[in-house]
């Protein structure tokens, strides 16, 4: 009994002494990760809508009423974008369900409907395949499309119009991927009152 | 002298890559880009160091009954710390590495020298051997990153090499690519160290 408790004891101590190093690495370095995250979510802002110049939080009433509508299930943030003093646009985050888990997007949308550019952030998808997704080739694909019909996603096939390619191997974060930038577009297209 | 054999081990004799093969798993998984090949072999070295010099440190009040938990609670902490600081500072790697950064914890590597070598030597000489085989481990995934790189994307740490019309083999860095690099390294390692002997 008296040799249980002592290993017990002993773990303890080192469970302890471990918790106590975490937590106060954790403290030296919780502020600049959270900044990380910050120049992050900015620079992503920045990259999907290049023309605005400053980009204000929707405001909580306006978004909690977007995100409690079951069909923007995906949608995470809305950023209205400005430029000299004028709404040129929505920087929209959307965390749609892709092949791993959920994948971040930001889509930048003009006022008129259309997508300046896409930018896939934290993901779990598979690296070579899924992940692909990161790239410019096919974020690029989303530039151009408008909120006048749900874009669609085809295999093997030149894209038109609203129609983006999937890629080879990784379906599911593809159709993942337009899912959100999807509902984005409608959220925009509600946002705008169009 | 004794500590600089403990640190040359890793490197070639007892080399955890091609020698002991340990470690296989983020071995075979991140050696996509020399990049993550060196941010993957500076972190786990980091965490390698750091336990065995602790293990060691510990090991007279360590009872042999709960020695692994231990070795376990140790790997760990010194993995969650690192992974903070790699998110703080460089949130390029922390997204590139991803998920093998928390998985550095069931490295073989580091809790074989925990049991084979730091409960046994002297602090000194556990933190030589923990350089000694994490830099061994770094030299090794970063020979691996840069083949499957080459061929398979046709950058060397992110700089295009070739022109436009370079097709890259993309087999490369999918896991099959992985699998045939690891193999041949491992019988092109056992040939030089042949060579040697003679």
């Amino acid at each position: 009994m008296r040799d249980y408790i002592r290993l017990a004891g002993i773990l303890f101590l080192v469970c302890a002494i471990a918790a106590a190093a975490l937590g106060f690495t954790n403290s030296a370095t919780y502020d600049r990760i959270q900044e990380q995250q910050v120049i992050a979510s900015a620079e992503a802002k920045k990259a999907v809508l290049p023309d605005a110049e400053e980009f204000e939080n929707l405001d909580e009433a306006a978004l909690t009423e977007i995100k409690s509508n079951a069909k923007y299930n995906y949608v995470t943030d809305i950023y209205i974008a400005k430029a000299a003093g004028n709404v040129i646009g929505y920087a929209i985050q959307v965390a749609p369900k892709g092949y791993g888990g959920a994948v971040e997007v930001f889509v930048g949308i003009t006022s008129d409907g259309n997508i300046q550019g896409i930018k896939v952030g934290n993901n779990s998808e598979t690296p070579g395949l899924g992940k692909k997704a990161a790239t410019a080739d096919f974020q690029d694909q989303y530039v151009g499309t408008t909120w006048e019909s749900p874009i669609d996603v085809i295999k093997n096939a030149t894209p038109k119009g609203n129609e983006i390619v999937a890629i080879s191997g990784a379906t599911i974060t593809s159709r993942a991927v337009t899912d959100g930038v999807n509902q984005a577009l409608e959220a925009a297209k509600e946002l705008s009152g169009k | 002298m004794n500590l600089w054999k403990d640190f040359s081990n890793g490197l070639l004799k007892e080399n955890p890559t091609f020698r002991l093969v340990l470690g296989t798993c983020p071995t075979l998984a991140i050696t996509t880009a020399v990049f993550n090949g060196i941010g993957m072999g500076i972190a786990a070295t980091a965490v390698l160091v750091g336990s065995n010099l602790i293990i060691s440190l510990i090991k007279k009040g360590t009872p042999n009954e709960v020695r692994i938990p231990i070795f376990v609670i140790v790997i760990a902490t010194f993995t969650t710390i690192v992974e903070m600081i790699i998110k703080a500072y460089s949130p390029a790697l922390d997204k590139s590495l991803g998920l093998y950064i928390p998985l550095i914890v069931v490295n073989c590597i580091i809790i074989a020298r925990a049991e084979a070598f730091a409960v046994k030597n002297p602090p000194l000489n556990s933190i030589m051997d923990g350089l000694g085989m994490g830099l061994g481990f770094t030299v090794a995934i970063t020979i691996i990153s840069a083949v499957r790189e080459v061929l398979g994307a046709g950058t060397f740490f992110g700089m295009q090499l070739f022109g436009a019309n370079f097709e890259p083999a993309l087999i490369m860095i999918l896991p099959p690519g992985g699998f045939l690099v690891f193999g041949l390294s491992i019988a092109a390692f056992n040939k030089i160290m042949s060579l040697r002997k003679v």
